[in-house]
């Protein structure tokens, strides 16, 4: 899936909260692109090394360019500010509320790069700031099937349409377990690691059921029957019973599935009328569980069977 | 495989109504039918696919159907385009 490009506006306006940004002088540049998901201090830049400077990145001015700025003479000063705003800047941030003086405004205004201030520490900011814009840069995509979160796995159910997904699904919440999306699922690569999935939103907490229509599960079940986003930690495809031909009827065998790069076990589950599949889907859920605590029912049972048929042997 | 680029002409864009009037079509028929827009493939008999897809006027959409039915599918789906959804 292409992304859009990451402008200063849409990191401004998506985390003007998180980081408590303010906008204090060059709004005109706030459709500038931020090309790098990390944060820079330009101190080394603004003491004379410009032989290398990031100035691809979000420039975070915190206590050491401040106080270094302020020691300077006024003429020197503006100079500083003159070459920093000079370069293709996405946006500079002052942290800890440090107040950037007349000159510092009036570079950035007529170089119409956004200046912002935040109250809170730069170290803090830097975290979060890191945080948010890797997130703007993850892989992401969509992945057809339906997820809910069983006992804290977050289950992708795939099948095709008519095998009993959504019949499955309400189920699932009104054993108390929760929706994340129906039908459709936005993926997305947290950390590289994870594989963390989401719904749209304008059809989150909403699910349609053939016969009825679209549902409001979260007016219909409440606050804890929907879940914004939650981890991928297992995959179930749910087929019709005579399309499953080769099934790893033990279970020792783990399986997976590939999402975004990340390999994600995966079941398939045989349909057929009378099998309570909520049910089923919880087991493999808990099943699930076992394993990512290093258990394998299928191996230790094999093992012990191993162990009494050695101990039985005839002599 | 059947592939027709479509382009949404209708004023409000696909909304609860044409989704319903698309996948109702879609359903009919047995080939796979998967609806793109900016990249995101959704399945074109799933209801909250086409909703998710959020295509305004004038947005351009790839339709893919495979199957053995799938020549009639995609005839009857661009001229469901051509009507307008049947809005206008």
């Amino acid at each position: 899936m292409p992304r859009e490009p990451i402008t200063v506006d849409r990191f401004y306006h998506e985390h003007t909260n998180r980081l408590d940004l303010k906008l204090l002088a060059g709004a005109a540049g706030l459709n500038r692109i931020i090309r790098e998901p990390t944060v820079n201090r330009p101190g080394l830049m603004l003491a004379g090394h410009t032989k290398y400077f990031a100035k691809k990145r979000v420039q975070v001015m915190g206590h050491a360019e401040a106080t270094y700025l302020k020691a300077l003479p006024r003429e020197d000063r503006r100079q500083r500010y003159q070459l920093l705003f000079g370069y293709k800047l996405p946006c500079v941030v002052f942290c800890r509320n440090l107040p950037p003086d007349q000159d510092c405004l009036r570079a950035a205004e007529a170089q119409g790069i956004p200046l912002f201030q935040s109250s809170q520490i730069t170290m803090k900011f830097i975290n979060q700031a890191t945080l948010a814009l890797e997130m703007f840069f993850a892989p992401r995509g969509s992945e057809m099937g339906s997820m809910v979160e069983v006992h804290g796995i977050g289950v992708l159910i795939r099948g095709d349409s008519g095998i009993g997904k959504s019949e499955s699904i309400l189920a699932l919440i009104e054993r108390g377990y929760s929706l994340v999306s129906d039908d459709m699922t936005r993926v997305v690569l947290v950390d590289g690691r994870q594989v963390v999935g989401t719904s749209a939103e304008v059809t989150r907490n909403h699910m349609e059921i053939r016969g009825i229509g679209i549902v409001n599960v979260a007016a219909m079940f409440g606050a804890r029957s929907i879940r914004t986003e939650k981890r991928i930690d297992l995959v179930v495809t749910l087929k019709g019973w005579d399309d499953v031909k080769d099934i790893d009827r033990l279970g020792i065998q783990e399986e997976f599935q590939e999402i975004l790069g990340i390999k994600i076990p995966h079941m398939t589950i045989p349909v057929r009328p009378g099998r309570d599949l909520a049910r089923l889907i919880e087991v493999a859920a808990l099943q699930t569980k076992l394993r990512r605590l290093g258990h394998n029912p299928a191996r230790e049972l094999n093992e012990r069977l191993v162990a009494q048929m050695a101990s039985h042997r005839i002599a | 495989m059947i592939v027709r680029d479509l382009v949404v002409t209708n004023k409000v864009g696909i909304h609860a109504r044409p989704a319903a009037m698309f996948v109702k079509i879609a359903s009919r028929y047995s080939c796979d039918i998967f609806l793109e827009k900016d990249g995101e493939k959704i399945n074109g008999k799933s209801i909250m696919g086409l909703l998710m897809l959020a295509a305004g006027p004038g947005s351009r959409l790839r339709m893919e159907a495979n199957g053995k039915d799938a020549a009639q599918a995609t005839a009857e789906i661009e001229d469901l385009f051509q009507r307008k959804f049947d809005e206008e």
